[in-house]
């Protein structure tokens, strides 16, 4: 056995066992995936709890639910999950540590919901003195991700008209990509112009890129394997299968999930820190 | 701020603004008009904001109570709506909110953040005792987020202007959401409750001028455009926080 890669064990039926960090102790959870699979501690390797991982069915359910029995808006979600991502770029990436003159930011945005966080995502830094360019190419027609385009022309956001393919360019011009196109209910075998092309520039880049919630072109469910590889992932609300093994920085992000839906989808959501609405995994 | 402002103000540091009702009023409607914010946003940034302001000004560990227990009294219109959200974040933060919500807006939006909060457990008060004791010993603080900058202080309707009379009774802290409740927006008030804490959203309004409490201004979103526009002079938020003590 190599002790350099983690050791995984999958547990067949119902029980499975998970290492609590903040227990120093293997706990039984309820488990209906049998493939699950759980890391036990190498030496020299860094712990992680894996906690549950949603599927693309029981995130979009949760989605439905906050929106219909909790009766959050969608407005307000997004601007909830938009703010923590900022939060966690500006803990990724802080403003001291940016290598080029400028502290700036490309936030590549798709028309859908990931894309309306990508734009709250980079006012949120812009209130925090970074320099968001985005990168807009499709807008959708719906009024409220028109609402949150307009919030950042307003915020004198710039806005790309194309994406170079030059990939220095980029590298040139950016000190990070913020990844906003493609979301959970994105379907991955089925990826319309522009963004196969923009993929295939982004798979080029030298400078790190972050995606939100899930990254782009990635089956919810499966880590990619010819993918963009980004070397933040920000997941919103609880993680989704594909991050499980997620090797980059990992945060969890946006902390107002009622208790009662924690439970009913047994999320086991690590404690966040204080009043931070962040935390890494 | 952008840098160069800031090199600007390092110069002559201009003080901070504070805005009179209709500076107030007018700043929101531009804001939903032209800025194309939403209220459920607005609502949603004011409320964790102000929930993080408690937490700065109460933190968890200095609650004399056993429970860290707090009574969020909301109004109908969006001063109470904030309160509501700010509830919904204090649970989040482990405080144990209780709402008292003599007064239902027929508002959907209002509705929505009402069934938020309930659907978090968190406890509503069916009526406000009048013998003060009993809030006393409830509860650590009082978070008073009844009426708001576009209240008509001469001319409160029941049952606030009871609410209030137990207020000015109270023994344990008050922190008011934006205006003190039965306050003028631009004077002072002689004989209205006296809140230790207040925290004001966007700017300040005029009657906090001699505010001698803590006084924290809360939410970080204002576009710099509305703020050069209005002279606001806001002072630089340390980091990434979305709240300043004045």
């Amino acid at each position: 056995m190599c002790c350099q890669r983690p050791l995984y064990i999958a547990f067949a039926g119902l029980l499975c066992l998970q290492y609590s960090e903040t227990l120093a102790q293997w706990k039984r959870i309820g488990c209906d995936n049998a493939s699950y699979l759980v890391m036990l501690k190498a030496p020299g390797l860094k712990q992680k709890d894996l906690g549950l991982k949603q599927s693309k069915g029981e995130a979009a359910a949760i989605e439905t639910e906050l929106l219909r029995d909790y009766r959050f808006g969608q407005q307000q979600l997004i601007e909830i999950w938009g703010q923590a991502c900022a939060l966690a770029i500006t803990k990724a990436f802080p403003l001291s540590s940016l290598a080029k003159k400028q502290p700036t930011v490309l936030v590549i945005c798709g028309p859908d919901q990931n894309g309306s966080i990508g734009l709250v995502c980079a006012r949120h830094l812009r209130m925090y003195e970074y320099e968001p360019t985005i990168y807009h190419p499709q807008r959708s027609s719906q009024s409220l991700h028109q609402d949150f385009t307009v919030q950042c022309e307003k915020m004198d956001i710039p806005s790309l008209s194309y994406l170079p393919t030059e990939v220095q360019l980029i590298n040139d011009a950016y000190n990070l990509v913020i990844d906003a196109m493609l979301g959970p209910d994105a379907d991955c075998a089925n990826i319309k112009e522009p963004y196969p092309g923009i993929l295939v520039t982004l798979k080029q880049v030298k400078i790190p890129i972050a995606s939100v919630d899930v990254p782009s072109g990635w089956d919810v469910e499966e880590p990619s394997q010819d993918g963009i590889n980004p070397e933040v992932l920000i997941s919103l609300t609880a993680p989704k299968k594909c991050a499980i093994s997620f090797s980059g920085k990992h945060f969890l992000a946006g902390r107002f999930l009622p208790y009662d839906i924690q439970k009913k989808y047994e999320l086991n959501l690590p404690d966040y820190p204080g009043t931070d609405c962040l935390i890494e995994l």
